[in-house]
């Protein structure tokens, strides 16, 4: 995990967004059969982590303490994998933040980034099926699935992002000048 | 498989206790951080070999999952989570092999939803064994001093954040914002549960992680090389 560079306000913030994501994670439980509803919270927070801490790496480590907060609290299926689900898209995330360009306008920036993380959300539930040994159509129609609605989902919260953290910013609650 | 034994013993006798004195209070049998530690390691074990192991050791997995479900429903710990999702789970690959393969496959599809069953057995039982307190003085040994304290005042802060949460949704569904559970399922509601819950949260949250840095740097936070854990 990454330690530098984050002040104890930092680390304080993202640990609270972990704990929010995971917390409501248990209070919704939208278990409708909606195949990638998670990704709609998972996407508002990093993204938020993104815009209030505006440092690299803060995406991972939210992405890991919600993790860690989760295997401990049990919420979802539970166990140690979780902690790969909630960390998977996050350090996904973070290495797009890498390569995309910071001149790009923040609602597109969020969109690319909601994206790679619901393919990295994807290909884990891929790879778990290649795994466990079903065959090759039916892990390909899963994977379809939950592209095409993790990526609604995500998109639908990196689309509220931009205007949350606008508003954040607007009543001087974040202290970054640059968004 | 003695330590097992071990533990159901003293958890009968904790049960006695603690359903002496209350029903609703939750109790842990693994209070010693190497024992969690050990735990930890044993549901991951198991977990990873329900995806790795071949075929024909399935039947010991499920032996030693068996063993472990019936401690934890022992323990007390709610089966119908995972009835649920296994039938569901079963129900989706089976029609899933049907549409695409006919019947003459449905055995492998079986067989893949018990070993995502097989999987998510020991997770189910680390978290009725376990207190998270322990859960989190074991992840705090590999941890650098910040993070581990911030994952403790998360910890401490999560019933204060649920309360929040719930009062915050009470107060606008009071107030007429279209955020109960039948006006939120049409995605339009969504932008709304965001404005009317989230945000102020977002506000509160930075508000306190400011405040909670300026206490923890004014008492000298990371001077003491010997952190402290949440009791029992």
């Amino acid at each position: 995990m990454q330690n530098k560079g984050f002040t104890l306000h930092d680390a304080l913030f993202i640990g609270f967004c972990a704990t929010l994501l995971v917390a409501l994670k248990g209070m919704l439980r939208l278990k409708l059969g909606l195949t990638g509803h998670s990704m709609f919270l998972m996407t508002f927070f990093y993204l938020i982590c993104y815009g209030a801490v505006g440092k690299k790496g803060a995406i991972t480590v939210c992405g890991v303490l919600a993790g860690l907060m989760a295997m401990m609290l049990s919420v979802g299926k539970g166990g140690p994998f979780i902690v790969l689900k909630f960390a998977l898209p996050a350090a996904a995330m973070d290495l797009c933040l890498l390569v995309l360009p910071t001149v790009l306008a923040l609602r597109w920036r969020c969109i690319i980034l909601a994206l790679v993380g619901t393919v990295a959300w994807a290909s884990k539930g891929t790879i778990e099926d290649v795994l466990v040994g079903l065959s090759f159509e039916v892990v390909l129609l899963q994977l379809g699935k939950s592209l095409v609605f993790g990526s609604f989902f995500a998109i639908l919260a990196a689309l509220l992002v931009p205007p949350v953290l606008q508003r954040l910013r607007s009543h001087d609650l974040l202290d970054r000048e640059e968004l | 498989m003695r330590p097992i034994l071990v533990w159901v013993k003293q958890g009968k006798k904790q049960r006695h206790l603690v359903s002496a004195d209350s029903h609703t209070a939750q109790h842990f049998i693994v209070k010693n951080p190497k024992l969690c530690a050990l735990c930890i390691l044993l549901s991951l074990c198991l977990s990873s070999c329900a995806f790795f192991v071949p075929n024909q050791y399935l039947p010991f997995i499920a032996l030693f999952n068996g063993v472990l479900l019936l401690q934890g429903r022992y323990l007390g710990g709610g089966v119908k989570g995972l009835f649920l999702l296994f039938t569901t789970q079963l129900a989706i690959t089976c029609a899933l092999y049907l549409l695409l393969h006919g019947g003459e496959r449905i055995d492998e599809a079986m067989l893949a939803v018990i070993r995502i069953l097989l999987a998510i057995i020991p997770g189910w039982w680390l978290s009725i064994t376990c207190a998270p307190q322990r859960i989190g003085e074991v992840l705090s040994w590999c941890m650098p001093h910040k993070w581990a304290f911030v994952m403790a005042a998360c910890f401490s802060l999560l019933p204060r954040i649920g309360l929040e949460v719930k009062d915050t949704y009470q107060m606008q569904v009071m107030r007429g914002a279209n955020i109960t559970p039948k006006a939120l399922c049409r995605p339009k509601h969504w932008g709304e549960l965001i404005y009317c819950v989230l945000y102020p949260l977002l506000i509160q949250l930075l508000k306190l992680s400011k405040q909670m840095a300026l206490a923890a740097k004014l008492r000298r936070f990371g001077v003491h090389h010997k952190p402290t854990h949440w009791p029992d």
